[in-house]
């Protein structure tokens, strides 16, 4: 279940960094306020890197057989 | 005493007890030969004739149970059941027949291609594609095998935090075909379906893969309502069921490369995006001090022509000044005269260089 939030996570937080670089391409750029942008970008980037060096999945081999009709 | 030792029956229960004897003595075998005489009765039923160079049976199937187009000539293996009919004639009811051989399996391939090509089988427009980041994923193989290990490894490497839902089921020999039949149809029949299903297995002779070319394994992929991953074998080789699949594999190790995407890629993009906003900042920095030197010089320009003006106003004011002072009238050759302009008075004459004191003599109008 953790997994599941861990990967929704990281869903989330590649949607916030995406957001974060197209406003530095957008209309709205402000020079003022690009540094604190900038710095929000690599706090994101850091954390999905580490999310995603610690993510791992879940193997389950089903019960149910197959050898017989 | 002859009656007593040599047992006596009639006609059906002497077929029915021979039966019962062939029955013990042989439950199944395999018997490999050449068919011949193949006909299919009312779309239904199968016959052939399977021989050597010293002997031919005879042998029924049903339409169903052929998994493999064959045609006389071929080298066939089949399992089956010897049996007596009750017309006396001795049979093998066969249950499956395999080819036998590289130049069969070769045939058997060819002619099953053909036919599922001319069905749009393995037709372009028919192709799914596979969702970018499957969560559910389905697997059919067999755990045991190298190719799965190899897959799960890779998978594993590249990406995490997926749930894998594992069909152990063996991907090779007779029973193959049908044991990943039913587990395509167990994952199919979930209520909430997986993303994707992955068939693998890895590299084996002809015979081994010959699984992967059955003609209901195939139609059962084609009829998926999950989209499809096949990777069997090795690079070079080619199954029925890769080419009818969504996507195809060329490996065990590929089909892990197109399902999910490499965690090391995905950071390094990242990486190379984050840095990629320091330079769109100092272009920003560096455009608006272009602009503000601008300004500055368009400023200075301004007050620049503004001193050019006054000056020259100025000068033209200083020309004209000039041009009134007595001093340069009198340089000219005028004289000034202060006095009373009558006879006998004394006026002063001023020059450029002297003053002169004189008397007025005579003054008349011109």
């Amino acid at each position: 279940m953790s997994q599941k939030n861990d990967d929704m996570s990281i869903a989330k937080k590649t949607e916030k960094l995406n957001e974060l670089i197209a406003w530095f391409e957008s209309d709205e750029f402000e020079l003022e306020k690009a540094l604190a942008m900038f710095s929000q970008a690599e706090k994101i980037a850091a954390e999905i890197e580490h999310d995603l060096q610690a993510l791992k999945n879940d193997i389950e081999v089903v019960k149910a057989r197959f050898d017989e009709l | 005493m002859e009656n007593i030792t040599t047992p006596r029956f009639a006609v059906s229960d002497f077929i029915a007890l021979t039966n019962q004897t062939l029955e013990y003595a042989y439950p199944s075998v395999e018997v490999e030969g050449e068919v011949a005489s193949f006909k299919v009765n009312q779309n239904k039923y199968v016959f052939f004739d399977l021989k050597d160079a010293d002997g031919s049976i005879g042998c029924f199937m049903t339409v169903w149970q052929l998994r493999i187009p064959i045609e006389d000539g071929m080298k066939v293996i089949v399992t089956a059941t010897p049996k007596l009919t009750q017309w006396g004639k001795f049979s093998l009811t066969v249950r499956a027949v395999r080819p036998s051989g590289e130049g069969s399996l070769k045939k058997s391939f060819e002619l099953l291609k053909a036919k599922l090509e001319k069905e749009g089988l393995f037709a372009d427009e028919r192709k799914r594609q596979l969702p970018y980041l499957p969560q559910n994923v389905a697997v059919i193989s067999s755990v045991q095998a190298a190719g799965y290990a190899d897959f799960m490894k890779i998978v594993n490497d590249r990406w995490g935090g997926l749930k894998f839902a594992v069909a152990s089921v063996q991907v090779q020999g007779a029973d193959a075909p049908d044991q990943m039949i039913r587990a395509l149809r167990y994952f199919n029949s979930h209520e909430e379906l997986p993303d994707v299903i992955v068939i693998v297995r890895g590299g084996g002779s002809a015979d081994d893969l010959s699984a992967f070319n059955d003609e209901q394994l195939v139609r059962e992929i084609a009829a998926s309502r999950v989209p499809t991953l096949v990777g069997v074998g090795h690079e070079t080789d080619t199954s029925l069921a890769d080419m009818v699949a969504d996507v195809r594999a060329a490996t065990p190790s590929n089909a892990a490369h197109l399902l999910v995407p490499d965690r090391k890629e995905v950071i390094r993009d990242i990486r190379r995006s984050v840095r990629g906003l320091l330079p769109q900042i100092e272009r920003t920095i560096e455009q608006r001090r272009s602009e503000l030197q601008a300004i500055i010089e368009a400023a200075f320009l301004s007050i620049h022509r503004r001193y050019e003006q006054t000056y020259n106003t100025f000068d033209a004011t200083k020309r004209v000044l000039a041009q009134l002072n007595p001093d340069n009238v009198l340089a000219r050759g005028y004289a000034l005269i202060r006095g009373s302009l009558s006879p006998g008075s004394i006026i002063e004459i001023e020059k450029s260089s002297i003053l002169v004191k004189a008397e007025v003599k005579d003054v008349t109008e011109k």
